[in-house]
């Protein structure tokens, strides 16, 4: 079922910030050496909810399209935050790679959506999705450096 | 599909909120207060007596004087105070709306932070209060202007947004210096409770603020009581006139805002994919329970390629909203709020097709996202060849219908628009300048739209309406506001 509404969208972009929040705190557990930058994209996540959530509560108006104006698949955005036990730390990385795409792909998609609804809501979606992919590149940097 | 958790759990009996004090009503008429999407009691509202209608006037009254003294900076700090407790609350305010009346969650977080803006706005009261001067109008003459609040004002509010409406006057009533008493309409009460508490905790003096629940008696004693200055009134044409001419004979200020049947124009060079949105909140939203709502989609031009495909678009896209609980964050359209209602709407369907309209899409059998009785859902219904003798083209039918119009040119479609009865908030989708600016010059409506589904002017400018869609002189929000709520008093003075 696609996600229509604004309420929807704001939810499911929670949903995947926690999510990855969630995989970022196992990724700090099992690899200690990069424990610090882990942890930070853990607190950027909750700083990312706070941002698009308070740029949602704060338009939002009976007066524009908050009820039609999205049409996203969760399908194309949901993750697996679990990773294997036997996970190398490569295969780790590669995998965060992997999230990070797909959660810039949702807040790219969603900004360009919500293009009718006020300025402030597309403009915290490519925000976040830029901020996001500043963390990609530290997590292929990680990569290179494993070699 | 996630459901949002209900904030209402228990079945309470509201009391008025009268002085400072939540007092129970001593009435024996009660009323159900039904979830109109799952049809349970989620409260009891009391019709209250005479007695406890005077005694909330009469608490304004008595409060008045040291509210009027207290400074404006102080008065802007409750307000301040009050808008930081709306903020905390948000969300729990937003899913009150949705139980009571039923709308979507978009839409009540929308009503929610409307009202937030209205009491933004107030807090700029000690500039926005602020009178004039000129000196030397004649040798050592020197004339001034200083706006005064009145004393009580009262508001009677309507259903279909319970939390909002009372705030279009309430925050500048009282930043400026006057008392105020609510009468939430009996339908959907709860959110005026929710904000008389949190009026209560951000500071404002008792009597300063009252609320007190009823219906037309309550109105009525409001309306006829010598003690308020002036009376607030969304409602329907009909009702509206009376208050108006009750208003006229017992000397008070009125704002009246009434009725609407919206026409919305679609030029040939409209963009569709842009457009479509738009109509659909303005059509749809609210389940079609606003008076800024599109009621009359006027398409304009001989093009029949181009009648196709925007009406194709328009009934595919209308027939796709999903309809359930509002508290189900996938629905795009409520249930009508009551089952009146619903039997209203279903009675203007059955009106056009009887009047030989060509029924495109049937609501009257809703589907609906959930296990939730019909008893009060209408789908999204669309009649294509309306014509504007038509009876559905006419009355304003406060439902989810849309009735789809043609007109041959700019001209025929601005006629058509202006020989209605109404002036509330008429639109036109185009992307012609030229044609917008003819629109803007020519239609006779207090809220104009280019490119805009719903013409909902911002807290700080007037909520406007012409015709049969507003009665009175100044308008409620923005600086008409701040003169409804207080007298021009003129000072001349020389010093010998």
């Amino acid at each position: 079922m696609k996600l229509n509404t604004a309420s929807e969208v704001i939810s499911f972009t929670k949903k995947l910030e926690e999510d990855s929040a969630k995989f970022y705190k196992d990724l700090s557990r099992r690899y200690a050496k990069d424990e610090g930058i882990f942890l930070s994209f853990v607190k950027e996540n909750e700083k990312n909810i706070v941002q698009v959530e308070r740029a949602y509560y704060g338009v939002i108006t009976d007066a524009i399209e908050g009820c039609f104006s999205f049409n996203i698949d969760p399908a194309e955005y949901s993750f697996k935050a679990e990773l294997a036990e036997k996970a190398s730390y490569s295969e780790a990385l590669d995998r965060a790679i992997e999230i990070e795409e797909k959660i810039i792909k949702l807040y790219l998609d969603a900004a360009e959506q919500s293009k009718s609804l006020m300025a402030d809501v597309p403009r915290a979606f490519k925000m976040v999705a830029k901020k996001r992919g500043n963390r990609q590149l530290t997590l292929k940097s990680l990569l290179s450096q494993e070699g | 599909m996630a459901i949002l958790e209900e904030p209402i759990k228990e079945v309470e009996k509201l009391k008025n909120y009268i002085n400072g004090e939540w007092v129970e009503s001593k009435s024996d008429e009660i009323l159900d207060i039904v979830n109109p999407a799952t049809q349970k009691v989620i409260s009891k509202v009391p019709m209250s007596t005479p007695d406890e209608v005077n005694a909330a006037v009469g608490a304004a009254k008595e409060a008045f004087p040291e509210w009027r003294e207290t400074t404006p900076l102080a008065r802007a700090r409750c307000m301040f105070r009050l808008k930081e407790l709306l903020e905390e609350n948000f969300e729990q305010l937003s899913r009150v709306q949705t139980q009571e009346h039923g709308k979507t969650i978009d839409e009540s977080r929308g009503e929610t932070r409307r009202g937030i803006e209205m009491v933004e706005v107030s807090t700029g009261i000690p500039s926005l209060m602020m009178g004039y001067n000129l000196e030397d109008i004649a040798t050592g003459i020197d004339e001034y202007v200083i706006y005064q609040p009145l004393g009580v004002f009262c508001n009677i509010a309507p259903f279909n947004f319970p939390f909002m409406v009372p705030l279009w006057y309430s925050p500048f009533a009282m930043a400026t210096g006057n008392t105020f008493v609510v009468k939430p309409s009996p339908r959907d009460p709860i959110s005026q409770v929710k904000l008389a508490e949190l009026v209560d905790e951000a500071g404002v003096p008792p009597g300063v603020y009252n609320v007190v629940h009823g219906g037309a008696e309550a109105a009525s004693i409001l309306l006829e009581h010598p003690d308020i200055k002036g009376a607030t009134f969304v409602g329907t044409t009909s009702i509206g006139k009376e208050v108006y001419k009750k208003c006229g004979e017992t000397c008070k200020r009125s704002i009246i805002q009434v009725s609407a049947k919206n026409f919305l124009l679609v030029m040939p060079d409209a963009d569709i994919e842009g457009s479509i949105p738009a109509l659909m909140t303005s059509f749809f939203g609210n389940t079609g329970q606003r008076c800024l709502s599109g009621a009359n989609l006027v398409i304009v031009g001989d093009d029949d390629a181009f009648y196709k495909k925007f009406l194709d678009a328009f009934v595919d896209t209308a027939s796709k909203i999903k309809v359930g609980y509002g508290l189900d964050e996938s629905t795009q359209m409520g249930p009508m709020q009551s089952i009146d209602g619903k039997q209203r709407v279903l009675g203007y369907i059955e009106k056009g097709i009887e009047e030989g309209a060509k029924l495109l899409l049937d609501g009257r059998k809703p589907t609906i996202i959930g296990d939730y009785p019909e008893t009060c859902f209408v789908n999204p219904t669309v009649f294509a060849d309306v014509t504007p003798e038509m009876t559905i083209a006419k009355e304003e039918i406060f439902g989810p219908v849309a009735s789809v119009l043609r007109a041959k040119d700019l001209d025929e479609a601005i006629e058509m628009a202006n020989r209605s009865n109404f002036g509330n908030a008429n639109s036109i989708f185009t992307s012609s300048g030229k044609a917008a600016r003819e629109f803007q010059y020519r239609i006779e409506t207090g809220n104009v739209g280019i490119n805009i589904g719903i013409v909902a002017p911002m807290a700080f400018f007037p909520f406007s309406g012409m015709k049969d869609s507003f009665f009175g002189v100044l308008h409620g929000q923005g600086r008409d506001a701040i003169r409804f709520f207080t007298e021009s008093k003129v000072v001349i003075q020389r010093w010998l």
